[in-house]
């Protein structure tokens, strides 16, 4: 996020595109409603009639995958109608002229017919944005998720470039991170791309500091992203190291992950409870869970707190730290971290954003955000404040992609995954919770009133979902949630996992998978008893 | 040239801005006013009458929550008018409220008791039955409130309608029946409740509780220990307060329940979710891992010591390492761990096996 979460509630106008916010991050749901209270506008561009479209002031029910259609039109309404900021144009970015030049095709009108929203609805968005100065954007898993995922956050990072709403309090460009420490895990170095801070893996001159500081000599090969690996477990990757992930059920197209995974010659992981990955695995380290050791999270506003031990681990599983620091050793290394503390000041050390913050400054002050530089930095509340950090903001001009797969006539239906309100990912937390569990016991599809009387359903109906890749069955929730066409359904359950369904086809820059889009069907395997997969009134009262 | 704005409280002089209630001049002077009905985030009720204040040149004291300040204004809030309205309005609340203040207090502080106390409130009035009437039929395992405990400030009420926007609880009835309802009286899981929790953290006396620490039988709040943390959920990274019993699980402690800071304290600003508040009872599953495991050569995975688990993933990782080169390895890592795992993980890819193979699920 460029900017905090309690910037939130200032804002004057909020584009919510692709989160669903009161179920996947429900703390910035109230501050975004706190924001409406006070007046502001609220648009939610997203597929499904999500629970924030109750409260928005528009729902712009776009169809799946046609993000850049939709962001591309709001940017020629702002080009064509003079509402662009020239001086932050001409001052702060580089590359406008070829985005002037990409998104005059791209007219309202035209938009109307691949998005499904009205030219109408699309001007009066793009010019309360342009002109209101406290405009905010938030996106989430929506927007990334897809074969074109990067194109939409560029996409959407022209409408803030053109409009100048950057490095100013509750205006920017804002995603909200989908795990506790998707930030931190980043910022720390764990991906094939960067060191620590993100330095840049293949920068020589990156690579000399660390073997200097860690005293080895270190790879200059590039490195495989998730979804690259994933795709080549049992050809190039003959051994794999797991610490915190079901990967056989978060992963996409799982059927054919789990043919390769055989191939392995060692799976390690590292895990509190037992899970589907266990099956591959040769060794399992019990870990302990967040409320047994010490660390720190970094959120979604770069705000980096602290974790603290409340009980101890279950038997004799030990904080994934400690096991780490003891594999390592056998390997050969000569660590000698005695806390999470010490760890974390060696990582600051190297690392100029991260260099004012330690564990004993976190305890006394509370949170800190990054760029922290100096033990006496405040922290960095907005970014971009004194200019665009790197110097010049680049304005990127993207084309129109389809997505990977589209509906025909075996596939007719758009299949999306997503998260709840009352679960999270592959839901081995909050299953154990039996007032979780029952508020929500199982798996179910939505499915359009339309899609389902043609098809026999009713709600409470076992289904069977199935796409190219595979099948599961589960209930149906017949919900006007979903658009005609479109199906969607949770991938929290084991037993009917979603990404069986899902496609492996990645976005060609950060090789996310297209979660979000791929073609599919449901038919109708055995009657229901007619009730709903979970009471609440949102599907109750809405049908 | 605009002159500064002051009124005078207790016989000081001191600054107003605009927007401000007398309220909120007086606790940015560190003047205690006390206020049951109050809460920084919600619009003001007026409703507890607690904050009564004189002020010179209106006939009635003023509830100062709900009172703008105007400069010039000269305000009391200790005169002993005000302390004895303050004393007998206590007095009142309680004559319907648990008199027992340690069984009241048992799973949730009572703000309506710690003041009474403050203020030498009259506990011997004649207690009477409240009229108020619980939702004994509403059996949902998050959360339950008890109608003698209420004082109905409607904290709850308005929270649900201004901070969560679900309006799922509602003011019912009138005169001495008003009590705390969900919308036309459906069972709390069955309305829009989105089960935050909200109504339990702003309930100034516990009428509004979670049934958790019920169930579990937990001690007393006053002999539990609280650890401030981090969520592990999504990326909000809302602050969490465990409160520990220490000596359950064989002195390894058990979490009983959860609940946010203070509002203003941190970035969730006394909000929670329902993942937060209540997914909790997982750190002590009996389905947890508690032993290394191996897989044998029976195909099967035994329960191991450590020495054994990490010399056997040692030896295998380094073997294919030997045997494929370093890029045959791949270390994932995981966005739910804490930064000093994710930086020993990449540290152990890159410095110990001497590749970039490290990831983990990281999206947005």
């Amino acid at each position: 996020m460029t900017n905090s979460i309690g910037e939130i509630r200032n804002a004057d106008f909020l584009f919510v595109i692709g989160s669903n916010t009161t179920e996947a991050h429900p703390v910035i749901a109230m501050e975004m409603k706190r924001a409406m209270r006070r007046g502001a506008t609220l648009v939610v561009a997203d597929p499904r009639k999500i629970w924030l479209a109750d409260h928005a002031t528009r729902h712009l029910q776009l169809k799946p995958g046609t993000d850049v259609w939709l962001l591309n039109a709001m940017a020629n309404v702002i080009v064509t109608e003079g509402l662009c900021d020239e001086s932050f144009i001409n001052g702060q970015t580089e590359g406008f002229d070829r985005v002037l030049e990409t998104v005059l095709a791209y007219t309202p009108e035209e938009a109307e017919n691949v998005t499904g929203i009205s030219a109408e609805d699309i001007r009066w968005t793009a010019r309360l944005y342009a002109t209101t100065p406290k405009a905010g954007i938030y996106y989430t898993l929506g927007i990334t998720e897809h074969s074109h995922g990067t194109d939409n956050v560029y996409a959407l990072s022209n409408l803030v470039l053109m409009t100048g709403h950057l490095g100013k309090p509750s205006a920017g460009m804002n995603p909200l991170r989908g795990q506790n420490n998707v930030q931190g895990a980043n910022d720390a170095g764990a991906t094939p791309v960067f060191y620590p801070g993100y330095q840049r893996a293949d920068d020589p001159q990156t690579r000399a500091r660390y073997e200097q500081s860690w005293g080895v000599p270190l790879p200059s090969t590039q490195g495989l992203n998730l979804n690259e690996m994933m795709k080549k477990i049992g050809s190039k990757i003959k051994g794999l190291f797991v610490m915190g992930e079901d990967i056989v059920l978060s992963e996409p197209n799982v059927a054919e992950l789990e043919e390769r995974m055989k191939n392995l010659e060692v799976v390690i992981v590292q895990e509190i409870f037992p899970n589907e990955t266990f099956r591959y695995a040769d060794v399992v380290f019990p870990a302990a869970c967040f409320a047994e050791k010490e660390g720190v999270f970094t959120n979604s506003e770069r705000r980096v707190q602290r974790v603290r031990k409340a009980v101890s681990p279950p038997g004799e599983a030990r904080a994934d730290w400690e096991i780490l620091v003891a594999l390592a050793r056998l390997c050969g290394a000569d660590w000698s971290y005695n806390s999470a503390g010490d760890i974390y000041a060696e990582m600051a050390q190297d690392t100029e954003k991260f260099r004012g913050i330690s564990h004993i400054r976190l305890d006394e002050e509370g949170g800190l955000q990054w760029p922290c530089p100096t033990s006496d930095h405040p922290g960095t509340t907005f970014l971009h404040r004194d200019g665009v950090l790197r110097g010049k903001g680049k304005f990127v001009a993207v084309d129109y992609r389809p997505s990977a797969e589209h509906a025909d006539n075996d596939f007719p239906l758009v299949l999306s995954t997503g998260r709840t309100l009352y679960h999270y990912n592959a839901a081995t937390q909050t299953r154990r919770a039996e007032e979780l569990a029952e508020k929500q016991p199982e798996a179910f599809i939505e499915i359009h009133p339309d899609d389902a009387t043609v098809r026999n359903i009713t709600t409470g109906d076992w289904v069977r979902v199935f796409t190219r890749r595979g099948s599961v069955e589960c209930i149906a929730t017949v919900s006007h949630q979903v658009q005609l066409g479109s199906i969607w359904m949770p991938f929290h359950f084991a037993e009917a996992r979603a990404n069986l369904l899902t496609t492996d086809v990645g976005d060609p820059v950060t090789g996310t998978a297209e979660y979000k889009v791929c073609a599919a069907n449901v038919v109708l395997v055995a009657l229901g008893k007619g009730s709903a997969p979970f009471p609440g009134a949102h599907f109750i009262h809405r049908g | 040239m605009t002159e500064k704005a002051c009124v005078t409280l207790d016989g000081r002089l001191v600054d107003v801005y605009p927007g401000d209630t007398l309220l909120d001049v007086a606790q940015r002077q560190g003047v205690d006013i006390p206020a049951l009905c109050h809460d920084p985030r919600l619009e003001p009720a007026g409703a507890c009458r607690l904050c009564l204040v004189e002020v010179e040149g209106q006939r009635r004291m003023v509830p100062s929550c709900a009172t703008p300040a105007t400069p010039g204004m000269v305000v009391r809030s200790k005169s002993e008018k005000v302390n004895k309205h303050r004393q007998t309005l206590l007095g009142l609340y309680l004559t319907d409220h648990p008199s027992d203040r340690t069984q009241c207090e048992r799973h949730s502080p009572c703000e309506l008791h710690a003041l009474a106390d403050v203020y030498h409130a009259p506990t011997h009035w004649q207690h009477v039955e409240p009229l108020r009437t619980g939702r004994d039929t509403d059996d949902n395992r998050f959360l339950t409130f008890s109608a003698d405990k209420c004082i109905l400030c409607a904290k709850c009420t308005r929270y649900c309608e201004e901070i969560e926007a679900a309006s799922a609880i509602t003011l019912a009835y009138r005169g001495p029946e008003t009590t705390i309802a969900t919308v036309d009286h459906h069972q709390l899981r069955d309305t829009d409740c989105e089960l935050c929790g909200g109504c339990v953290d702003i309930c100034p006396t516990g009428a509004m509780a979670a049934v958790l620490p019920t169930r579990m039988d937990a001690p007393p709040r006053s002999q539990l220990e609280k650890v401030r943390t981090t969520c592990n959920y999504c990326g909000v990274g809302c602050q969490l307060d465990l409160h520990v019993d220490k000596k359950a699980n064989h002195g390894r402690g058990k979490v009983v329940q959860i609940t946010a800071p203070p509002p203003g304290s941190t970035t969730n600003d006394g909000n929670l979710c329902v993942k937060g508040r209540f997914a909790y009872q997982f750190i002590d599953h009996p389905e947890r891992l508690t032993t290394p495991l191996v897989r044998r050569t029976d195909g099967l995975l035994h329960p191991a010591t450590w020495e054994e688990a990490l010399t056997t993933a040692a030896k295998r990782l380094m073997e294919v390492r030997d045997k494929h080169g370093a890029d045959a390895l791949g270390f994932v890592s995981s966005s739910r761990c804490t930064v000093e795992e994710n930086y020993l993980v990449q540290k152990l890819s890159r410095a110990v096996f001497f590749t970039n193979n490290v990831h983990q699920c990281a999206a947005t």
